[in-house]
Formats: structure tokens, C-alpha cells, sequence
């Protein structure tokens, strides 16, 4: 027997695997599928004990009710996505500069601040809360989309140039050299050597920032009050508001959690390799 | 004439340049904040017409947390929540990447159910699994039913035990799949030649996994441990959305209730000792992830 022929293992470990491998995917997959399932029945179809899912329950009224109803929810995504833009464009843009630095331009105690750096991600979201919650107001600036993506520049951050720094570290040194023989100075190499084969972490990062703008709840409950509210509050006061019209609150989930799930799979693999990787290394 | 600067000169100056505007930015947002959540846990505010009154009261604020039978209450929620979350997620999540890590297991769809919960916003799930868990039509109780596992519909989320315990099975169901990417990445990093080495010497898939699996993975596995401990001790939106602190505080976890304190209560310098309780423990924790990630001689540098 071969040894990649040992790896696949003998007939009762290639069976444990694929009962394994099915049980994984019922367990992840069950709950989102009723997730999208539950937002196109009919509300009848929902309250039958079993639910009846028989395909003339089938219905897109649920998403056609929440769309042309609920205001809030096209307004909510609309500031979430420009706070998460915001956050992620700027903590790249702040992040990216940063990371080579401490990966590359022999900063002083460079392996030391970037751990500081990461320990403020670590940081409890309510100890930092309140004593924003209080400076922000004092400013006049509650309800504001623009303090909002400040809060989540500062929460990705850290990530970004966690991730980010990871890769520079890599970056073989000749590099560098090469360009500094051909007269590139500092910046004009990170800009038109580093960053162009930096994609894949950038994308990772992007993906990883935007996401946890889109989604956090937290800030946003305590900072907004109406008019910059995102998403994920629209939400949770639809949730709370009408919960007993199942459709129409998965039919609301459902679209909110959309484009992040979109970002996600289509972005997988660097996600997979940027972050997981990136977590792990020190 | 100052002699030009050197190759390794003029890379540093530029790097203090580069990374001056983040560190300002991180000072800025997080820095005050941080001091400032510490002098309110040692002050009485009171909100007054048009201001806040602050006064000085020493270690009041921590000797009410010590009689405080509800602040005792969610401490002993968060422990068991961060304990009994830490042992699910790890483990299952080690058995899904010990899955995926099989050739069986590379299919492109596997790593798409990996990152699909993880990018579900924590209210959406939470939205979500109200309605999986309700009492009157959720298909939780349809299915268990249906397969006779019990005979009438239950209140899932009614009892302070039970409830407690769903937080925890949502949670942990949204939190598996992170980790098992973090531990698939450490599987991945285990050296083949380990492996053919065990297989050549004629070791059993056990004492494969036993002596030459986990011991690769202790420095991966401890992270995702640490890490999971901090990310169990900030949960707030799960228990916001699906019980508000209920059944008779059987889900209010510190962080809920340094926030309910805070901003329902308004008692501001309470609710800033109890964010520190969380502080302290996550500081703690955070000291020990670094300490497992960061490689051995790095100090020196």
C-alpha cells in the first residue's frame, strides 16, 4: 500500500470521514437553509405544526412586503455600507503604510508595538464604551455616521496590519535591494513593488474589515439614534418589532447578511490563507 | 555637511513615517478611552441637568460588585458560558478540521460552510435562531416531534437553565467554524515528513494522532483556546437579541449587564468597575495569547 493510499485510510476510517463529513454539513448548512427557506413560505405555511412545506406555499411576498415597507431597512443598509467602506478603505490605507513598516524598515522595537497593537483589539468593547459614548456626545456628534466609521477604523486596525504585517515579513529581502540599486526610494518601492504583489492579503484584510463593520451591533446601538442606524439594528427592531411575522423577519435577515456572505465565498481562499494563517504566526 | 543618510537610515525614518498615523489613530480612539474607563470605576457620576458630576469615591464602586448578588449572578453565567464554550468550539472544531484535512474532505463547498457562519452578522443569527427556538412554531420543536423525541412543543428559551444552554448552542454554532479554520491552518502546518515517518515506522492512526498530531498542535490549539476565551467574553448581542438578560437573569452575562448598568441604569461608574472585572480578565488572557504566538527569541529582538 502506497502511502497516499495509507493517508485516505482503510475502509472503517474512510467511512467515519464520510459520516463526519455529512454530519458537518447538516450542522452548518441546516440553519441557513432554513434560514432562506423560511423567507420565501407563506406566513400559513410557517405556523402549521409541522411547518408545511409543500411548494404551493412558496411565495416571494415576504421580501416584496419587507422591501417596500420597512424604509429603515434600504436606509440601514445604506449606512452600513458606507461605514463599512469608510472603515475599510481607511484601514487599509493607514494599515497598509504601517504593517510594511513594522514587517520591514527596522522601526525600533518593531515585534514589540505590533503586539500592542494587536492587544488593542483584544480589548473589551464595553470598557472603551462608555467612556466614548460620553466624549462623542460631548462633541454632538451621536447619530453620526462619520464617528461610527472612526470607532470601526480603530477596531480593524489592529487586524489589518496583523495580517498585512505577516505577509510583508515574507517578502524575500533581494527584492528591496533591487529596486534601491535602481534608484526606487522607500516609499516608491512599497508603493510600486510591495503593494502590486500584496493582493491577496489586501483582499483578505478588505474582506475581514468590511465584514466586521457591516456587522457589528454593539457601537452602533450606542452611538446611533435613528438616522445613521445600520443594518444590524434595523434588524433587531424588526425582530422585536414584528416577530410574529416569521417570513417578512427572515425575508430581512436574509437580506442583510447577503452581500457579506457574497464577499465571503467569493473570497474564501484568502481569507482562509490571510487571516487563519495570520492568527497563528507571531 | 551632514554625510548622507545610510541604506538602513533612510528606511527607518521612513518607517516611523509610514507608521506614525495609525499608532496616533490608535492613541486617539482607544488610548484615552482606556485611561478613562479606569478613573470612572473609581467615581461616582451622576447625570445632572446639562453635564455630568463626577466625584472621586475609592474603591466604592468595587465593593458594591463583592455585594452584588446579581453582579455574582452573571459572574458565575460568564464563567461557565466562557468554559463550557471554549471545550465545545475547540472540540468539535479540531474534529471538523481533522475532517478537512482528509483528502476526503477538500471539496470546495466544505471551506464555503467554514466562512458562510462566520460572515452572518451576530444579530442576524441571533434573528434567526429566535424563530429555530420558538416556542409555538419554531421547527426545533416541529422536527423533535416529528421524531417523536418529545411530545409537546417546549419553551426553549423559558427556562433559566435551558436558556442559558441555547445561548450557548447558538454561540457555539456560530463560533465553530472560525476555529476550525485557525486549527486547519495548524494541521496544515504540521510537517508531511512527520507523518511518513510515523506511517514508516508502522504507528496506528491513534498514536499518529496521539504523538505526532497534537503535539504539533499544542502552540495552534492553545491559541484558538485563548483567543475563543476572549471572543466568549464579549458576547452581548446573542443574549440582547434573544432573552434581554431572561429568564430571571439566567442569561445576563457581565458584558450585557455592564451594559445594561451603564445605559439603562445610567449608574456610568459601576458599569465602568464591572467593564473593568472583564477588562482585567481579558488583559490576562490576552498577555497569554501572546505569549503562546509569539516564537521563542523574538523577545530579543
Amino acid at each position: 500500500m502506497s502511502y497516499a493510499h495509507h493517508r485516505r485510510g482503510g475502509f472503517s476510517l474512510r467511512l467515519l470521514t464520510g459520516a463526519g463529513l455529512v454530519l458537518f454539513v447538516i450542522w452548518s448548512a441546516a440553519p441557513i437553509l432554513w434560514l432562506a427557506l423560511s423567507s420565501v413560505l407563506e406566513q400559513r405555511a410557517l405556523i402549521a405544526r409541522p411547518p408545511d412545506l409543500s411548494p404551493q406555499n412558496l411565495t416571494l411576498s415576504n421580501f416584496i412586503t419587507v422591501i417596500g415597507s420597512a424604509a429603515a431597512l434600504g436606509r440601514g443598509m445604506l449606512n452600513s455600507l458606507i461605514v463599512a467602506l469608510f472603515a475599510t478603505l481607511a484601514s487599509l490605507a493607514l494599515g497598509a503604510p504601517a504593517a510594511y513598516a513594522l514587517a520591514r524598515l527596522s522601526v525600533p522595537r518593531a515585534s514589540a508595538i505590533a503586539f500592542l497593537v494587536l492587544a488593542t483589539q483584544m480589548l473589551p468593547s464595553i470598557a472603551i464604551a462608555i467612556p466614548l459614548f460620553l466624549v462623542i456626545s460631548r462633541l454632538g456628534l451621536i447619530d453620526n455616521l462619520f464617528s461610527l466609521g472612526v470607532v470601526y477604523l480603530s477596531f480593524n486596525l489592529p487586524i489589518v496590519i496583523w495580517i498585512l504585517r505577516n505577509f510583508f515579513l515574507g517578502i524575500p529581502d533581494g527584492l528591496e535591494k533591487a529596486a534601491a540599486i535602481d534608484g526606487a526610494g522607500v516609499i516608491g518601492t512599497f508603493w510600486h513593488i510591495v503593494l502590486p504583489i500584496s493582493l491577496p492579503p489586501l483582499g483578505a484584510a478588505a474582506v475581514f474589515a468590511f465584514v466586521e463593520a457591516w456587522n457589528e451591533f454593539f457601537f452602533a446601538l450606542i452611538l446611533t439614534r435613528q438616522s445613521a442606524q445600520t443594518v444590524p439594528l434595523v434588524i433587531a427592531a424588526f425582530a422585536g418589532q414584528y416577530q410574529t411575522v416569521f417570513g417578512q423577519m427572515m425575508a430581512a435577515a436574509l437580506i442583510s447578511v447577503v452581500p457579506v456572505i457574497l464577499l465571503a465565498v467569493l473570497f474564501r481562499d484568502w481569507i482562509v490563507r490571510g487571516f487563519a494563517d495570520g492568527m497563528m504566526k507571531g | 555637511m551632514p554625510s548622507p543618510a545610510t541604506y538602513e537610515q533612510r528606511r527607518q525614518t521612513a518607517g516611523l513615517f509610514l507608521l506614525a498615523p495609525s499608532i496616533v489613530v490608535l492613541l486617539a480612539i482607544l488610548g484615552y478611552p482606556i485611561v478613562e474607563s479606569l478613573l470612572l470605576a473609581f467615581q461616582k457620576v451622576q447625570l445632572a441637568a446639562g453635564g455630568i458630576d463626577r466625584q472621586f469615591v475609592g474603591l466604592a464602586n468595587f465593593q458594591r460588585l463583592v455585594a452584588d448578588e446579581t453582579f455574582r449572578r452573571a459572574l458565575l453565567n460568564t464563567l461557565y458560558f466562557a468554559a463550557a464554550e471554549v471545550v465545545l468550539v475547540v472540540l468539535i472544531a479540531f474534529a471538523i478540521a481533522l475532517l478537512l484535512n482528509h483528502p476526503f474532505g477538500r471539496a470546495g463547498l466544505f471551506r464555503i460552510l467554514l466562512v458562510v457562519p462566520w460572515a452572518i452578522a451576530p444579530v442576524a443569527n441571533a434573528v434567526l435562531w429566535k424563530w429555530i427556538l420558538n416556542a409555538n412554531y419554531g421547527v426545533l420543536n416541529g422536527l423533535l416531534q416529528s421524531l417523536g423525541i418529545i411530545d409537546v412543543y417546549q419553551v426553549w428559551l423559558g427556562t433559566p437553565v435551558s436558556a442559558l444552554n441555547f445561548l450557548l448552542l447558538v454561540d457555539v454554532w456560530k463560533s465553530v467554524p472560525f476555529v476550525a479554520l485557525l486549527l486547519l491552518a495548524g494541521l496544515q502546518r504540521v510537517p508531511s515528513v512527520l507523518y511518513k515517518a510515523a506511517y514508516m515506522d508502522g504507528a496506528s492512526r491513534l498514536q499518529t494522532l496521539m504523538h505526532v498530531t497534537l503535539p504539533s498542535m499544542r502552540a495552534a490549539i492553545a491559541v484558538a483556546v485563548v483567543l475563543q476565551t476572549i471572543w466568549s467574553l464579549r458576547i452581548f448581542d446573542l443574549v440582547f437579541v434573544l432573552t434581554r438578560g431572561g429568564p430571571a437573569d439566567a442569561t445576563v452575562l457581565l458584558n450585557f449587564l455592564a451594559y445594561r448598568v451603564t445605559f439603562n441604569f445610567l449608574d456610568i461608574g459601576y458599569g465602568a468597575a464591572i467593564a473593568n472585572v472583564i477588562f482585567v480578565m481579558t488583559i490576562l488572557l490576552a498577555i497569554l495569547y501572546i505569549r503562546l504566538v509569539r516564537p521563542a527569541g523574538e523577545a530579543a529582538r
